[in-house]
C-alpha cells in the first residue's frame, strides 16, 4: 500500500496545498464568505456508497447528512455500489463522477482500505484521499455467550494445542488483521473462515460452527447477551460496560499495535480538492460542525449508531489512519490472500 | 405475565384490530414483490423514515404484512407470465406457468394463494408453538450439512436431465459454470469476471432470473397471437368463479403436501443465511421425488406449483425465529426490521421473549392474521389477475421487457444488469428453441454459488481434508436421506414394472426368480 505508506505527511500536505491554504484563510477570516456559500453547492451533493442501502454505512451517511444538509443548505443524494466488498464504489467514483466536489464517497476505511493491499484498485491511489471522519468503531474477539472460553488466554491457549477456526466477516478486514496479530505475538494458531458479512459473523460465533469471531465492536454490542466479549483491538475500551469488560489488545499482551478500526469517513477526489480549494475548505470545515453538532450524536443514535464511537477526523486523521491500517495489512498479506 | 390460551386470543383479537394496516400493507406487498428486483427488503429500506416514526407495533406489523404477502405476490407473474418476482419464486414457473399456457391461469392463482396462505399459517403456528426448538436448528446446520441440502436443490438438474440426458446435464453445467463467475468466497479472488467489476460479487440473481424466463418468454410469445391458443382463449374469457374453486380444492385436496413442504420451508428459513430460493427448490425436487407422477411434473401439475409456493411462504415465519430468539437475522428483511426494532429500543434475542412477550409472540400474530386476511383479500382477485393471459402478445412483451428491464436496474442501479438481463434473455431465449431447459440453467445458477460457498467454507475449516462431509452424525443422516430420494424413483419404477407384469409371462422365468 505504497501510496499512503510511502507518502509523508508533509508530501501529502503538499499535494492538497490549496484545500489547506483556503482553510487558514478561512480560519484567518472566521468563516466562508456567504458569497462562497451562496454558489456552493447550488445543487445537491451526490454520494457514491460502497455498501447496501440500509446498511451500517448507509445509517450512519443518512446520520451525518441530516445534519450536515442544513449547513450546506443542500440535500444529500447517496447511489449504492456494493460490488466486490466496495471496490465497485472506488472504480465507479473515480472513473466516473465528476471531480468538482459535489461527488464525494462515503466509505468504510478499514476493510476498504485493505482490500487495495489485497488487489490494488485501477486507479492511482495518489488520485483520492478521505478528509472526514465520522466514527472510529473498534475490531474485537467474541464468543457465544455459553462458550467454554471465558478468557482471551482460554482461547490462546486451545490454540496453541489446535488450530481454532475464527469467523470474520471477511479475509482483508482490520478485525482478521487483529487476530493474525495476537497468533503472531502468542504463537497460538487461527483460522481465519471469512462468512460474508457481520450477520453471518454473529451468527457462526453463536451457532457454534466457529470456536469464536472477530468482528467491529458495534455489531457485537448490537448482538446483545448472545455474544461475550473476549479482547478488543482499541488503546481503550470506551464501551467497556457492554462489551464484558473485555481488555485491550496492546494492554494484555504488551503489543505495540495501531488500534484496529472500522472507520467510516468521507473521500473526494484529489482532482477535486486542486481545483476547487474554496469549495472543498467549506465541505471541510461544514464537515466538522455537523459531527461535532450536538444533534448529530441523537441522529447517530437513532441510526443505530454507536454514540460513544462518534470521532471526528480530518485529512491528517485519515491519513494516518490510512497508513497504519495498510501497514499491518500489508505486514500479513500472505495470510489474508492466501498466498501464505 | 402468563403465556397462555387467553393470552393468544387476546393477542388475536388486538392483531386483528390494525386491519387497518394489515389490508393497505398485503396489497403493497402483492405489488412490490410482483415487480422483478423490488422486493420487501428494499421496499421497508425505502419506506424506513416513515417506518421509523410509526409507533412500534404498527411499524412492526406493516412490515410483517408486507413481508409476507411480497412472498405471495412474487408468485403471481411467475405463473401468468413466466417472471418470478424474486429468486424464491423461481420454480414456481416450472409448472405454474404450463398451467397458465394451458388456460389453467385462475386455477393456478388460486392454487397458489391456498398454498401460500395455508403453508403460511401453519408455519407460523408451528414457529410460535415451537420456537426454543427451532431455533436450535442453527445450531445443527453448519456448512457440511448445507452442502447435503444444496446437494438436494440441485440434484433436481439430475431430473430435468432424466428427459434429455444430455442436454439437461449440458444446461445444469452451464448454469453451474455461470454461477462460479465472480470473487471466490475465501479469498474473493476474481474468476470469470471477463474484466468486469459489476461480476465480482458473482452473477446478479434478478438479471439472470428475469432474463432466462421472462425476456426469453416474451421473445417467444411474440410469435404467437397470445401467450394462449385461440380455444384457450375463449376458455379464459369465459371463465366463472368455478375455476377459483377448483382450484382451492385441488390445493385443499393436497393439504398434506402442503403441510410437508411448508414444514421443509420452515426449517430452511430458521438456518442463518439460507432462504426461500433453496427452500423452493428443494421442496420441488422433494415433491417430484415422491410423485406418484413424476412424469408430469413441468407440464402444469397442481402439486408442482404447490410445492415451492408453501415452501417459499413457510421460510417467511422460519427466518424471524432467529432474529426474535437469538438476535441473528435470517435474512436481509429481518436483518431490516431488526434495525428498526433496535431504533425503537426493542432489542432482540432471548431475552424479549421473557421482557416483551407481546412482542415478541406478536409479530408471529401478525404473520399469523396476515395470512389470514390475505386468502379473504386477494382470493377473489384470481379471476381478474389471470386476464391478464388475454392481453395482446403486441402489448404483452414489451411490457414484459421493460418491466424486466426495470427491475433488474432496481437492485443494484447499474445499468450492466439491464444489458445482463437482456443478455440471458437471448441465451434463454436459443435454450428454449433447442430444447435445453432453462430452469437447468437457472438452478445451477442460483444453487451453484451457494454449494461453492458451503463446500469451500467446510474445506478451509478443515484444512481442505475432504472427509469432514461425512463427520458429522446429521450430515450422515442427511446424505443417507438423500442417496434414498435419488434412487428412491429409479426403485419404485422397478417396483411398478414388476407389479404391472403381466402374469402369462413364461414360466421358466418366474421361475429363476423364485429360486433367487
Amino acid at each position: 500500500m505504497s501510496a499512503f505508506k510511502n507518502k509523508s505527511r508533509r508530501q501529502f500536505l503538499i499535494e492538497t496545498a490549496g484545500s489547506a491554504a483556503t482553510l487558514g484563510m478561512v480560519s484567518a477570516f472566521g468563516g466562508i464568505s456567504s458569497a462562497q456559500a451562496a454558489s456552493f453547492p447550488d445543487h445537491n451533493m451526490d454520494v457514491v456508497v460502497g455498501t447496501r442501502a440500509g446498511g451500517g454505512a448507509d445509517r450512519a451517511l443518512r446520520a451525518v447528512s441530516s445534519v450536515w444538509k442544513d449547513y450546506l443548505n443542500t440535500n444529500f443524494e447517496p447511489a449504492y455500489f456494493p460490488g466486490a466488498s466496495g471496490r465497485v464504489a472506488y472504480e465507479v467514483y473515480m472513473g466516473k463522477r465528476d471531480p468538482d466536489c459535489y461527488n464525494l464517497l462515503f466509505g468504510n476505511m478499514g476493510p476498504e482500505l485493505l482490500n487495495w493491499v489485497v488487489k490494488k484498485p485501477t486507479f492511482n491511489l495518489d488520485d483520492f484521499m478521505y478528509f472526514g471522519r465520522v466514527d472510529t468503531d473498534p475490531c474485537c474477539v467474541f464468543v457465544k455467550a455459553d462458550s467454554k472460553y471465558r478468557t482471551i488466554d482460554d482461547l490462546v491457549a486451545e490454540g496453541k494445542k489446535r488450530k481454532l477456526n475464527v469467523g470474520t466477516s471477511r479475509m482483508a478486514h482490520p478485525a482478521s488483521v487483529g487476530i493474525l496479530a495476537v497468533g503472531e505475538k502468542t504463537g497460538a494458531q487461527f483460522n481465519l473462515i471469512p462468512l460474508s458479512g457481520g450477520k453471518n459473523t454473529v451468527a457462526g460465533a453463536v451457532t457454534g460452527e466457529m470456536d469464536f469471531s472477530v468482528l467491529t465492536s458495534g455489531s457485537v454490542i448490537a448482538a446483545g447477551e448472545a455474544v461475550r466479549t473476549l479482547l478488543v483491538f482499541n488503546d481503550e475500551n470506551v464501551m467497556a460496560a457492554k462489551l464484558n469488560n473485555a481488555p485491550t489488545m496492546n494492554d494484555h499482551f504488551g503489543t505495540d499495535i495501531p488500534p484496529l478500526l472500522s472507520a467510516r469517513a468521507f473521500g473526494i477526489h484529489v482532482a477535486a480538492v486542486n481545483k476547487y480549494p474554496d469549495r472543498f475548505a467549506l465541505l471541510q470545515e461544514t464537515f466538522k460542525k455537523s459531527v461535532q453538532d450536538p444533534a448529530f450524536a441523537p441522529a447517530f443514535k437513532k441510526a443505530k449508531g454507536t454514540p460513544e464511537y462518534i470521532n471526528y477526523g480530518g485529512i491528517e486523521e485519515c491519513r494516518k489512519y490510512a497508513e497504519e491500517i495498510t501497514e499491518l495489512g500489508a505486514r500479513f498479506k500472505s495470510m489474508l490472500s492466501g498466498k501464505a | 405475565m402468563e403465556i397462555d390460551l387467553l393470552f393468544f386470543i387476546n393477542l388475536f383479537l388486538d392483531t386483528l384490530s390494525y386491519w387497518w394496516v394489515i389490508v393497505p400493507s398485503i396489497f403493497l406487498g402483492l405489488i412490490v414483490g410482483a415487480i422483478p428486483g423490488f422486493s420487501a427488503a428494499n421496499t421497508i429500506i425505502i419506506l424506513l423514515p416513515f417506518t421509523l416514526i410509526m409507533e412500534v407495533e404498527v411499524g412492526l406489523i406493516f412490515m410483517i404484512a408486507l413481508y409476507s404477502s411480497s412472498r405471495m405476490g412474487a408468485g403471481i407473474p411467475a405463473i401468468l407470465v413466466n417472471i418470478p418476482g424474486t429468486a424464491g419464486a423461481a420454480a414456481t414457473p416450472l409448472d405454474g406457468y404450463p398451467m397458465t399456457k394451458s388456460g389453467r391461469g385462475q386455477q393456478a392463482l388460486a392454487i397458489s394463494f391456498v398454498s401460500s396462505t395455508l403453508g403460511g399459517l401453519l408455519t407460523t403456528v408451528l414457529a410460535i408453538a415451537a420456537m426454543p426448538i427451532l431455533a436450535k436448528v442453527g445450531f445443527y446446520m453448519h456448512s457440511v450439512e448445507m452442502v447435503v441440502v444444496m446437494l438436494f436443490g440441485i440434484s433436481l438438474i439430475a431430473s430435468i436431465a432424466a428427459k434429455d440426458t444430455l442436454k439437461g446435464l449440458i444446461a445444469g453445467f452451464f448454469g453451474l459454470m455461470i454461477g462460479s463467475i465472480g470473487a471466490d468466497h475465501v479469498y474473493a479472488t476474481p474468476r470469470g469476471t471477463f474484466g468486469f467489476l459489476e461480476f465480482y460479487d458473482g452473477v446478479p440473481l434478478i438479471p439472470a432470473l428475469v432474463g432466462l424466463f421472462a425476456v426469453s418468454e416474451a421473445l417467444l410469445v411474440i410469435e404467437g397471437e397470445s401467450v394462449l391458443v385461440k380455444k384457450k382463449q375463449i376458455e379464459e374469457d369465459h371463465s366463472s368463479w368455478n375455476e377459483t374453486i377448483i382450484g382451492m380444492k385441488i390445493a385443499f385436496k393436497h393439504w398434506w403436501h402442503i403441510t410437508w413442504n411448508s414444514l421443509i420451508g420452515l426449517v430452511v428459513g430458521v438456518i442463518p443465511g439460507a432462504g426461500a430460493s433453496i427452500a423452493s427448490f428443494v421442496a420441488y425436487q422433494q415433491s417430484r421425488t415422491y410423485s406418484k407422477t413424476p412424469e408430469l411434473y413441468g407440464t402444469g401439475h397442481p402439486p408442482g406449483l404447490i410445492a415451492p409456493e408453501s415452501a417459499n411462504n413457510g421460510v417467511t415465519s422460519g427466518t424471524l425465529i432467529p432474529l426474535l430468539v437469538l438476535g441473528i437475522p435470517g435474512g436481509a428483511t429481518a436483518a431490516i426490521m431488526m434495525v428498526v426494532l433496535q431504533y425503537q429500543g426493542v432489542n432482540t434475542g432471548p431475552r424479549l421473549f421473557l421482557d416483551n412477550p407481546t412482542l415478541g409472540y406478536g409479530v408471529f400474530m401478525a404473520m399469523f392474521v396476515t395470512y389470514l386476511f390475505m386468502l379473504l383479500t386477494i382470493m377473489p382477485l384470481s379471476r381478474y389477475m389471470s386476464r391478464v393471459t388475454l392481453i395482446s402478445t403486441v402489448y404483452m412483451s414489451p411490457l414484459i421487457i421493460s418491466f424486466t428491464l426495470i427491475g433488474s436496474y432496481v437492485p443494484r442501479t447499474y445499468m450492466f444488469d439491464m444489458y445482463l438481463a437482456f443478455a440471458f434473455g437471448i441465451i434463454g431465449y436459443i435454450a428454449r428453441k433447442t430444447g435445453y431447459h432453462v430452469a437447468a440453467i437457472l438452478i445451477g445458477v442460483i444453487l451453484g454459488p451457494l454449494l461453492e460457498q458451503y463446500m469451500l467454507r467446510a474445506l478451509k475449516m478443515s484444512d481442505g481434508d475432504v472427509m469432514v462431509l461425512f463427520r458429522s452424525d446429521l450430515a450422515n443422516v442427511l446424505w443417507i436421506v438423500l442417496v434414498v430420494t435419488l434412487s428412491f424413483p429409479y426403485i419404485m419404477k422397478k417396483f411398478r414394472s414388476r407389479k404391472d407384469t403381466p402374469p402369462d409371462k413364461p414360466e421358466g422365468q418366474e421361475n429363476v426368480f423364485a429360486k433367487d
